[in-house]
């Protein structure tokens, strides 16, 4: 089902790729302590490369490899793309949208690096089975993904559209679940964790499928900008669109729209002006939490049927928020989020609130004061009344 | 002076009085584990706490509608036993408040006797007042809203927002749970420290007679 052809199928295959190369970039942006994978394997590749362009030019051969020229697809994919953008003449299986595949890391490699097997005849000769694979750069998730129960039901591609991935900052994480969506109906998803989980529409508006289905360990609140029309249901996610935001900020740069000092850094007190601006009544500030690092062993995790494991994980991880901005090519962008909005007592998401977790101190504080003031009336008139109690007899 | 009994608390008030009571500690104990899962695990499963929360709170908003419902239209007594008067205002309260955290010390007895038309004390009808007309609306109320936020959405973003929401339900059930000790120790300031507990089980409180009035009742 997953090697499917159809043009629509590839399209929603499409976003689900941008996953993969997000948890790259995610980490990178994030988690700031994993290893940056792209740029290491770019290394490697780089210098077999470098050996192998000596080794022919030193015999006089022409080499393939050689034709590349790592982080820039100039020049390298037009041949290709001249006939493959033409959706009429090379149908729908073999389109390539250039704006997307443009935008990808593998457009950087050139086409011929996975299709290895076309030749100067093509297209008056079909091109055989390439030889390449994912697995010759994305190993190790492949072997990952491969021990998962999931491995039997889609492939790579069943998930991922390598002509139009997404980096991790290029995504909202808010978007991550349209991707399971594609092959899980979210009314039987809803209903399978309504049988275990309170509030469940609630719940799978409000969190990536990933972080309790893969192996994640850390969490960060993605804030997103959704539309409010008063009728959606709760997960629905309801994401405002690069259109939609430009008429807020007329034409301007839509992070203008919060970010008002224009430092690319979004603070707590221009979120809460964000919210405040009577101008925005329309649109509102939502959030999901997403890993920091979810992985590719899709399971379900017996500890994620423990509510705790969110809700009882304390104040701590919900410290590290960011912002999720829709941009003009179909992508996503994020902005740095002051440290604590999840926490802010009111105003900086107010529409986020994590059960146990996003309490905040300043209001533990008077809550404590209240019950102790309820105290003591019994321990000082209990005090005299001991003192007094010859008086009464 | 002889002693007489009075039928003081009806059925139904008994009935609502401990299904709150024991509602309210519920909503109490599960509530601090439901925001302080880390340290509070008494219920066991966070999920059976928010179940057991859940349960309680529509228990106590039902027994606050049955409340409401028996003291307007049925016994039509609510504004005449919870809604001080202009001299219970003016002096009541002052008298009251002499009583409790001075002339109470040096053995004066408690100038306001409880008949079933007038049950409660000036001070007592002002936190009740608060207690019964704003705290516990407004905890239920938002509680509603905390269990049914995707259909009632909207209603939350015109509060303000979730945390807005959150804000008023825990602080007005801290004030609540802090209400529970003052309103169980005042209720050991009886002529016995049980004097006021038995006609909450029974119904019927012992006074003594009054020689002048004899719908005026002193302990």
């Amino acid at each position: 089902m997953f090697g499917n052809t159809s043009g629509i199928t590839n399209l929603g295959m499409a976003e689900v790729s941008a996953n993969q190369d997000r948890v790259y970039q995610f980490n990178q942006q994030v988690g700031g302590a994993v290893k940056q994978r792209d740029d290491s394997l770019l290394a490697k590749r780089s210098i077999s490369i470098l050996l192998s362009v000596l080794f022919f030019v030193a015999t006089g051969e022409r080499v393939i490899a050689a034709d590349f020229s790592f982080g820039d697809a100039t020049g390298k994919n037009e041949a290709c793309i001249a006939c493959h953008e033409n959706q009429a003449k090379v149908g729908n299986l073999n389109y390539i949208d250039p704006k997307k595949f443009g935008h990808t890391t593998h457009a950087k490699f050139g086409c011929t690096t996975c299709h290895d097997t076309i030749t100067s005849d093509h297209p008056a000769v079909k091109p055989k089975a390439r030889t390449t694979s994912c697995s010759d750069c994305h190993g190790d998730i492949i072997s990952q993904y491969s021990a998962s129960i999931h491995a039997k039901n889609a492939s790579c591609s069943g998930c991922h559209n390598p002509h139009r991935v997404n980096r991790a900052n290029e995504i909202s994480a808010s978007e991550m679940n349209k991707q399971c969506a594609s092959c899980h109906s979210s009314v039987k998803i809803t209903a399978s964790h309504s049988k275990w989980l309170p509030q469940a529409g609630l719940h799978l508006g409000a969190i990536a499928c990933v972080s309790c289905h893969s192996k994640a360990e850390n969490y960060v609140i993605s804030i997103y900008i959704a539309k409010r029309d008063g009728a959606e249901a709760e997960s629905t996610v309801n994401l405002a669109a690069y259109e939609d935001l430009l008429k807020y900020t007329k034409g301007d740069n839509i992070q203008y729209l919060i970010d008002k000092n224009r430092d690319n850094y979004i603070s707590l007190e221009e979120l809460r002006k964000f919210n405040r601006d009577p101008a925005n009544r329309d649109i509102y500030l939502k959030s999901i939490m997403t890993p920091v690092k979810p992985t590719h062993s899709f399971q379900t995790f017996d500890n994620r049927w423990d509510c705790s494991f969110c809700h009882g994980s304390g104040p701590e991880i919900m410290q590290t928020s960011y912002l999720t901005l829709p941009e003009n090519n179909g992508t996503f962008r994020q902005v740095a989020v002051e440290k604590g909005a999840a926490m802010d007592a009111l105003r900086a998401i107010p529409n986020f609130y994590l059960m146990g977790s996003t309490r905040n101190g300043t209001l533990n504080m008077i809550g404590l004061l209240i019950i102790f003031g309820g105290m003591v009336m019994p321990l000082g008139h209990g005090f005299l009344r001991f003192l007094t109690r010859k008086n009464r007899q | 002076m002889s002693t007489k009994m009075i039928y003081l608390q009806p059925i139904p008030v008994r009935v609502w009085h401990w299904l709150n009571a024991l509602g309210i500690v519920t909503l109490c104990v599960s509530g601090a584990q439901i925001r302080f899962p880390e340290y509070v695990t008494v219920l066991g499963s966070y999920r059976s706490a928010i179940m057991l929360h859940n349960t309680a709170g529509i228990v106590v908003a039902l027994s606050f509608s049955i409340w409401f419902f028996y003291y307007k239209i049925v016994a039509n007594s609510l504004d005449k036993i919870y809604i001080p008067n202009g001299s219970e205002l003016t002096t009541g309260l002052f008298r009251q408040a002499i009583f409790y955290f001075f002339a109470y010390f040096f053995g004066v007895n408690n100038p306001h006797h409880a008949t079933p038309e007038s049950k409660f004390n000036p001070l007592q009808k002002s936190a009740y007042l608060a207690i019964m007309f704003v705290l516990m609306p407004m905890v239920n109320l938002t509680g509603i809203l905390l269990m049914n936020m995707g259909p009632m959405r909207e209603i939350i973003m015109l509060i303000g927002g979730l945390k807005i929401l959150d804000v008023i339900h825990f602080l007005t059930a801290c004030s609540l749970c802090a209400f529970i000790f003052t309103h169980v120790y005042l209720a050991t300031l009886g002529s016995t420290p049980l004097a006021y507990f038995i006609p909450m089980l029974t119904g019927w409180e012992k006074v003594e007679n009054h020689d002048d009035h004899d719908t005026e009742h002193s302990k």
